[in-house]
């Protein structure tokens, strides 16, 4: 057995232990408690000892080429919003020979001025070759009982396959990043069949976080008296994105969202589709129409420094012919900022710029963590987008 | 939540946070402490949450003379120096500034509320503000009746398509014939659904939490009763000491200070019975109907129940500090009280015979606001003395501030061939659990205002009641204050022995936050 303790520069204390089997873990951790007890006590006046948090379960799934200390990383900041037991697994399902390694360690974060450290506690499975299709009985028992379980599955799901569905058996919630989705389109299609094959199933969508702070915004607008009667009589609505770069032919998967959102809300349907080509995505037009009234939806892909960003929404823009209203949201180039303005008639434009905070992916899973019920909200944008989007190709 | 955002198919989601209507807030008292400190950063903080929306404006109304520009600037500094995280991005400030305006304006001159209501004209039509109206009185309590009353007569207390909300600052009056001048003064102008009388103490997460906490968990509320409750102590303890505002606390004193709003408020969350939904007069409701029934203080039970102190010289924190007579604007032989201890009981089936003490003071040990539920001991003694002798009965103990948590705690057998037992506490704190910076009282209850939710407002009932039930306190501490034995503590400790003597005497003893 082998034993490491590390304190890295941003006060995180790491203890792990290697080389245990799955069985012994438990007795690990404990013994790992103790001794950061006893290690706390000994130390000088200020460092109040530690206090060990656990509020949920966190199973990640991370392929191979994750490696550990990306997630480590990540785990550090899940940490400080969300002291959880955390069960990572790393598998490699293609491997020759099988084999299943576990490491135990305690993640610390310092308390505020001298008060305790907040401490929760990870538990990294390697698996190879055919133990990974036995790797949820591995997980299971490891779970703390009677506290929410998240499984944040950071790999395209694989819908069919059997850890997947053990795990989400697991799991009060699955967390997934369609941010990373190689074909944006069919892979919210099969999220959209996912969710309605496993209807007790709550999913989150980290990029669905990224356009929370969007979706108040163009909200926004129609929260104010004079322009909510324009929402009903918009004649374009335009959304504007840079090419993803985990699929630069493709329509960006927020894009998709964004537009997935209004059409299930505002209740907009296909009218006919002017032009839809995924290999053509510089600016895809379909004519829509709600509550008899026919309008033009346009998602154009536009050049920009933010290719390799999670964000990739740059303009909204609703509008009314003749320049009677016009609404817009709009990211700022150094993608900090967004502005909103809204005209109508004659009126000067009415505008604000608010910061937009651009999270790291630790930062947007712990607030995924926050939520357990299903978020219907997000599953009918997804349904709504598909639907939209794939009537004309199969009409 | 307001009409137009159940109106708009887009909020729908529950991820999606609440925002306010359309409105301009006209703070009186601009120039004054409590604007920089608290309300513009507030403000600040909620455009940054972008809780608000851009048809937002901001209006300073005091009666120093100030360009438009002077007051940005003012208020630019208050926000780097008091809001936590300051200034910020330049641009989000500077978006912010655009909708910051400033009017001269002598509360008293009723001349110079023609030139605001125009101002307020223009905001509307320039930043599309739609005629709703929230002013903030920020200004020496003896002018809100005068402020209402003008804003009345210069037809601002109505607005022909919008709302308006006034909300009032502490104290509301100094006593209950002055709280009810006052309300009877600010009704003549404003229904009761327009005014937002403040406790701050309120806005704090902790203090709303006391609701989730008593009526969305099953557990607590079967035992929140005489049958299980032996009694409860709220403590609201300040370190500070007059802080310069001598003159005002000679008039003050703790009871009219914190007592009678702030600690009756978090009694009457405690007290109350759950009510039939989260509407705000529900839920006040049943506050002040919790209030109605505490058992009103006689002479005789002021004599019995209650504590009175005042600090002498000491040390705080290892720091010497002097005593409240030596502080400045105080008098040399001062009966005014820094400390006061209240027995409190509710005639009521819930609480008959459970006594409620509440203390609150200033220099005493520790800053601290917290509630604790001490339960009864278990009836059968099965463990026997002398493995009891370390273990207290079963306690519950909400933190309000600092450090907001909830500990219970409870009996555990320490680990070992025989049976020992020892108190250990399961603790939750919000720090913890959360990793969230928890939002300051004034932005969330400035934010409620602009939603129109007055759940965490004092209502006029409430305000009256809190009088009602300390005048005879003051009336009798101010007939015999002359024997008052100030001072009575030492700065730095936790308030006059009488206090710990008048729980021993009950077999109880005061908890050490």
């Amino acid at each position: 057995m082998e034993t490491r303790k590390q304190k890295d520069e941003t006060g995180v204390a790491v203890t792990e232990t290697r080389g245990v089997d799955v069985a012994r873990l438990e007795r690990e951790l404990s013994a790992m408690w103790r001794e950061n007890v006893e290690e706390s006590e000994g130390t000088a006046a200020g460092e109040a000892g530690v206090t060990r948090v656990c509020v949920a379960n966190l199973i990640v799934f991370a392929p191979p080429v994750e490696g550990r200390d990306g997630i480590d990383a990540l785990l550090e900041e899940v940490t400080a919003h969300t002291p959880c037991r955390a069960v990572v697994l790393l598998a490699d399902a293609d491997a020759d020979a099988a084999a299943l390694d576990a490491y135990v360690s305690t993640r610390c974060q310092p308390g505020p001025r001298g008060a305790k450290q907040i401490c929760g506690e990870q538990v990294t499975i390697e698996a190879a070759g055919r133990a990974v299709e036995n790797l949820a009985t591995a997980v299971e028992p490891l779970l703390v009982p009677d506290i929410p379980t998240f499984l944040w599955w950071k790999d395209i799901p694989h819908y069919e396959d059997k850890l997947f569905a053990r795990l989400v058996e697991l799991s009060d919630r699955v967390v997934i990043d369609s941010a990373s989705f190689d074909h944006p389109l069919p892979d919210l299609r099969r999220v959209a069949r996912l969710v309605g094959e496993h209807p007790r199933l709550a999913l989150s969508d980290l990029n669905w976080g990224r356009l929370t702070t969007w979706r108040n915004l163009l909200a926004g607008f129609w929260d104010v008296a004079d322009y909510r009667e324009h929402l009903d009589r918009l004649d374009t609505v335009e959304i504007e994105y840079t090419r993803p770069a985990a699929a630069p032919d493709q329509t960006a998967a927020q894009a998709l969202l964004l537009a997935g959102w209004l059409a299930s809300r505002l209740g907009w349907e296909l009218a006919a589709a002017e032009r839809y080509s995924p290999a053509n995505v510089e600016a895809e037009t379909f004519r829509l129409s709600a509550a008899g009234r026919e309008f033009t939806l346009s998602l154009r892909a536009v050049e920009g420094a933010g290719e390799e960003s999670s964000i990739t929404v740059r303009e909204v823009r609703f509008a009314r012919v003749g320049g009677e209203a016009e609404f817009h949201t709009r990211m700022s180039r150094d993608q900090t900022k967004l502005e909103t303005g809204a005209r109508v008639g004659g009126a000067q434009s009415v505008g604000r710029v608010v910061s937009y905070e651009a999270r790291t992916e630790g930062e947007r899973l712990s607030r995924e963590m926050a939520l357990l019920a299903r978020d219907r909200i997000y599953e009918e944008a997804v349904a709504a987008v598909v639907r939209i989007i794939e009537s004309p190709r199969g009409s | 939540m307001s009409a137009t955002t159940l109106d708009n198919p887009l909020r729908a989601g529950i991820r999606l946070e609440r925002t306010t209507e359309p409105c301009v807030v006209v703070i009186f008292g601009a120039t004054g402490d409590l604007t920089k400190r608290k309300l513009i950063p507030a403000l600040y903080r909620l455009v940054q949450e972008r809780l608000v929306p851009a048809e937002f404006a901001v209006v300073g109304a005091s009666r120093t003379e100030m360009s438009h520009e002077e007051f940005r600037a003012r208020m630019r500094d208050a926000v780097a120096q008091f809001a936590e995280g300051g200034i910020g991005d330049e641009q989000v400030w500077n978006s912010f500034a655009e909708k910051l305006h400033y009017a001269t304006l002598d509360i008293g001159t009723a001349e110079h509320y023609g030139p605001l209501a125009e101002l307020l004209t223009r905001i509307d039509a320039e930043r599309g503000t739609q005629g709703n109206r929230l002013f903030y009185l920020s200004t020496a309590p003896s002018l809100y009746s005068e402020a209402v009353a003008q804003l009345g007569r210069a037809g601002l207390a109505r607005s022909e398509r919008g709302w308006v909300r006034v909300i009032v600052e502490k104290p509301f009056g100094t006593d209950l014939e002055s709280a009810r001048q006052l309300n009877r003064e600010i009704h003549q102008h404003l229904d009761e659904r327009q005014i937002y009388r403040i406790d701050h103490y309120l806005g704090k997460e902790t203090v709303q939490n006391l609701l989730v906490f008593r009526f969305a968990n099953g557990i607590y509320e079967p035992l929140w009763n005489r049958q299980y409750i032996d009694h409860v102590q709220i403590t609201n303890a300040e370190t500070v000491g007059v802080e310069g505002r001598g003159g005002y606390y000679e008039k003050a004193g703790v009871v009219r200070d914190m007592l009678q709003n702030h600690v009756f408020q978090v009694l009457s969350l405690v007290a109350m019975e759950p009510p039939a939904s989260l509407d705000a007069e529900a839920v006040r409701d049943e506050k002040i109907k919790a209030m109605t029934a505490a058992r009103p203080f006689t002479p005789e039970r002021v004599r019995a129940d209650c504590v009175r102190g005042q600090y002498g010289a000491g040390a705080i924190n290892g720091q010497g500090v002097p005593g409240y007579r030596e502080e400045e604007g105080v008098a040399p032989d001062s009966a005014t009280e820094t400390f006061a201890m209240l027995t409190m009981y509710f005639d009521n089936w819930r609480w008959s015979g459970v006594p409620f003490y509440l203390r609150s003071g200033k220099r005493l040990a520790k800053r601290v606001t917290e509630i604790a539920i001490q339960f009864k001991s278990a009836p059968h003694q099965l463990f026997g003395q002398e493995m009891m002798e370390q273990v207290t009965p079963n306690q519950l103990v909400i933190r309000i501030q600092p450090d907001e948590g909830i500990t219970l705690r409870v009996a555990a057998k320490v680990p070992g061939q025989v049976t020992r037992i020892r108190d250990v506490n399961m603790d939750f704190r919000y720090g913890a659990s959360f990793g969230v910076k928890l939002a300051e009282a004034y932005e969330r209850l400035i934010f409620d205002c602009l939603l129109g939710d007055p759940t965490l407002y004092a209502r006029t009932d409430m305000t009256e009641r809190g009088w009602e039930l300390v005048m005879p306190i003051l009336e009798e501490w101010a007939a015999t204050k002359s024997d008052a034995p100030f001072p009575n503590y030492e700065a730095g400790t936790w308030g006059p022995r009488a206090s710990d003597d008048l729980l021993e005497k009950a077999g109880r003893h005061w908890r050490r936050p």
